[in-house]
């Protein structure tokens, strides 16, 4: 069962990724922008509707959001520091959803990531050296190693033809439990009475000058552009895309398609890495039992709704990263559950892959 | 080990495999028919959060089992609407229902239960009723695709639906029906889960058990009885990671915490080349077109 060609051969492939490669015509262009505009408002639409429900004034509850954000004293720094895990997960996620690998276990990449730096930069020996080595190293560690339990995933599929969906998700709970070991026993702070790394001092990612957030979310803003760049300019970006649209094709042409898959899993793989050390050295400032907090899963929706375009990517996560915050506000003030936050998101990545079959349907004809 | 642990092992075993047998024949229904459902994870805990709601408001475990099939088959037939006759993308749809249904449940849980406050623990059903269950669906499944017509439509639909249209059989009405029962067994597990072994309910209390499931189907190449097996494979080990964690050893707990995911990742990988796969697997069907 291989998720990387389930469509037919000679067929084109529908749903989800027709658009892609469609934006010089007009209907690509309308589907592209129309559909995540539309499902976004009729998710705040719903969303709304479940705020009267619980009685709350709807609008005053989304007037909050917007005022704890832009008006708020650091809403747009804690909006771009929020931001940043989703933008390099997501990021990871674009790329291999254009080769039509659907992986979803960067979950289990960041956790590994934020283990793997948190144990370098901390271990004997090395935790004393000066603060610049010490970040970018711990910030490589991390990329290996999520690339490397990503390749995992890979190579189970290329190899065995096991699903990925599946098996990256299997690993995210593997990963789960080898967090729970590490920060018990394996790099435990021998000075910490609850389970917790040691404190990464000087491994911790300096502040952007002039803001309340961190490097980090300089470091997500620059790969955007160096992302669609690759797969716009680039030819390994052309042959992700080649793999997503006709998976034969490129084996035709003597690429092997498993060296595509592994090529996006382990990019996606490095990405979701490295977004864990970024919140373990930006945010956290220590690893904890607690570092599993969902951004692998939330990367999805800002994939999907950032129609697997960097650009897109940073703008999605920017607006889920703005409604979390906006919603923490509107919890604190109004008693409305921020919970209520991933209801509003994970209805709109539902609409907007409806809303794209239906465009795709009305385009056909059929 | 003495005798009487093996034992209450065994029951635990049973007892946690339950859930996953019941999900997993549910996804093999929809899989036979050509439907991958990969909200399975998302039914099951909507089953579990609707059983654990209706057992508390009416002291009936029954009642909430019934409640898990409802609300399981609702979802299925909107996953049959999506992905059927809209033809979204199967793999994304399932995914995207499996994020609203872990957010929805949690939002819904937090605006009964706020945070600090302890929810009950509700009646819980016995082994026998649930073990009852269960034998009764994986023999009505083999019943179904191996003794009757429409069994064998809705498996020829999950091979060739072209083939089977011409043959007059309703590919997308079979779709249809195999996605709704489908997303019931699967809503059903959820509920068995919080209304038996567990008599309670948590955040994502199925805790990735629905992707066990699907990886479960692939391993039992698609045969109910196997599927079952492979379920009472996965709870051995996850009543054994319970008992050791328990237990000193050398090896630290949280392999054993590890252990059924890793259990399930081998099965995966065992049989995943297996030929058993219906061959029109996550491919919309469009009437005469080809």
């Amino acid at each position: 069962m291989s998720v990387v060609a389930t469509e037919q051969p000679g067929t084109p492939p529908g749903g989800f990724l027709a658009g892609v490669g469609r934006r010089a015509t007009s209907g690509g262009v309308a589907s592209q922008i129309v559909v995540p505009v539309a499902a976004v408002v009729a998710a705040l639409v719903v969303g709304g509707v479940l705020i009267a429900l619980d009685g709350t004034n709807a609008f005053s509850a989304y007037r909050e959001v917007l005022r704890a954000v832009f008006v708020g004293k650091r809403g747009l720094s804690d909006t771009a520091t929020a931001a940043t895990p989703l933008i390099l997960v997501g990021l990871g996620y674009s790329i291999a959803y254009r080769a039509r690998v659907f992986t979803i276990g960067g979950e289990g990449q960041y956790l590994i990531g934020a283990i793997a730096g948190t144990a370098w930069v901390t271990a004997g020996g090395i935790r004393t050296w000066p603060g610049f080595p010490l970040v970018l190293t711990g910030l490589i560690a991390a990329a290996l190693a999520g690339a490397a339990w990503s390749g995992i995933a890979g190579w189970l599929e290329v190899r065995f033809g096991a699903n990925v969906v599946i098996s990256s998700l299997m690993l995210v709970y593997v990963a789960g439990s080898v967090l729970q070991w590490a920060v018990r026993t394996g790099i435990r702070d021998p000075a910490s009475f609850v389970p917790n790394s040691r404190p990464l001092l000087a491994a911790q990612l300096p502040r952007l000058p002039g803001t309340s957030t961190h490097v980090g979310f300089a470091i997500a803003m620059v790969l955007v552009p160096i992302a669609a760049v690759f797969m716009a300019r680039h030819r390994g970006g052309f042959r992700v895309v080649a793999t997503g649209f006709n998976p034969n094709a490129l084996d035709a042409n003597e690429i092997s398609k498993k060296k595509i898959v592994m090529l996006v899993m382990v990019i996606a793989g490095a990405l979701a890495g490295l977004a864990g050390m970024v919140e373990t050295a930006g945010s956290t400032g220590r690893l904890g039992a607690a570092a599993s907090v969902g951004f692998g899963f939330e990367a999805i929706i800002v994939a999907m709704v950032g129609r697997l375009h960097p650009i897109g990517v940073a703008v999605a996560a920017l607006g889920l990263a703005g409604l979390t915050i906006g919603f923490e506000s509107t919890q604190r003030v109004l008693e409305v559950p921020s919970t209520l936050v991933g209801v509003i998101t994970a209805l709109i990545v539902v609409f907007v892959v409806i809303g794209d079959a239906l465009a795709n349907r009305g385009r056909e004809g059929r | 080990m003495d005798v009487l642990l093996k034992i209450a092992t065994l029951e635990a075993a049973i007892r946690l495999a339950i859930p996953v047998a019941l999900a997993a024949l549910g996804a093999l229904i929809s899989e036979r028919t050509g439907v991958l459902n990969l909200g399975l994870e998302g039914m099951m805990l909507s089953g579990a959060f609707a059983g654990y709601m209706a057992n508390e408001a009416t002291g009936s475990p029954w009642v909430g089992l019934l409640a898990g099939i409802v609300v399981g088959c609702g979802f299925g037939a909107l996953l049959a609407l999506a992905v059927v006759t809209i033809r979204a993308n199967q793999v994304v749809t399932g995914i995207a229902f499996t994020l609203l249904a872990s957010s929805g449940t949690t939002y819904l849980f937090q605006l009964k239960y706020s945070i600090g406050q302890k929810p009950p623990r509700v009646d819980r059903l016995g082994m026998p009723p649930l073990v009852g269950i269960t034998l009764v669906c994986v023999a009505a499944l083999w019943f179904l695709f191996q003794r009757t017509t429409i069994g064998l439509a809705m498996a020829a639909t999950g091979e060739s639906p072209e083939a089977a249209d011409a043959l007059g059989y309703r590919v997308v009405r079979l779709r249809w029906i195999a996605t709704t029962i489908g997303g019931g067994l699967a809503g059903l597990g959820g509920a068995a889960l919080t209304c038996g072994p567990l008599g309670l309910f948590i955040r994502d209390v199925t805790a990735g058990r629905g992707w066990v499931a699907l990886a479960l189907v692939v391993f039992a190449g698609w045969r109910p009885g196997m599927a079952v097996a492979g379920a009472f494979l996965f709870g051995l080990c996850d009543a054994s990671q319970l008992r050791l964690q328990g237990t000193k050893t050398d090896i630290p707990y949280e392999v054993f915490l590890a252990l059924p995911y890793l259990v399930t990742l081998a099965a995966l990988v065992l049989r995943a080349r297996a030929s058993r796969t219906p061959a029109s697997l996550a491919v919309p069907f469009v009437r005469g077109v080809h």
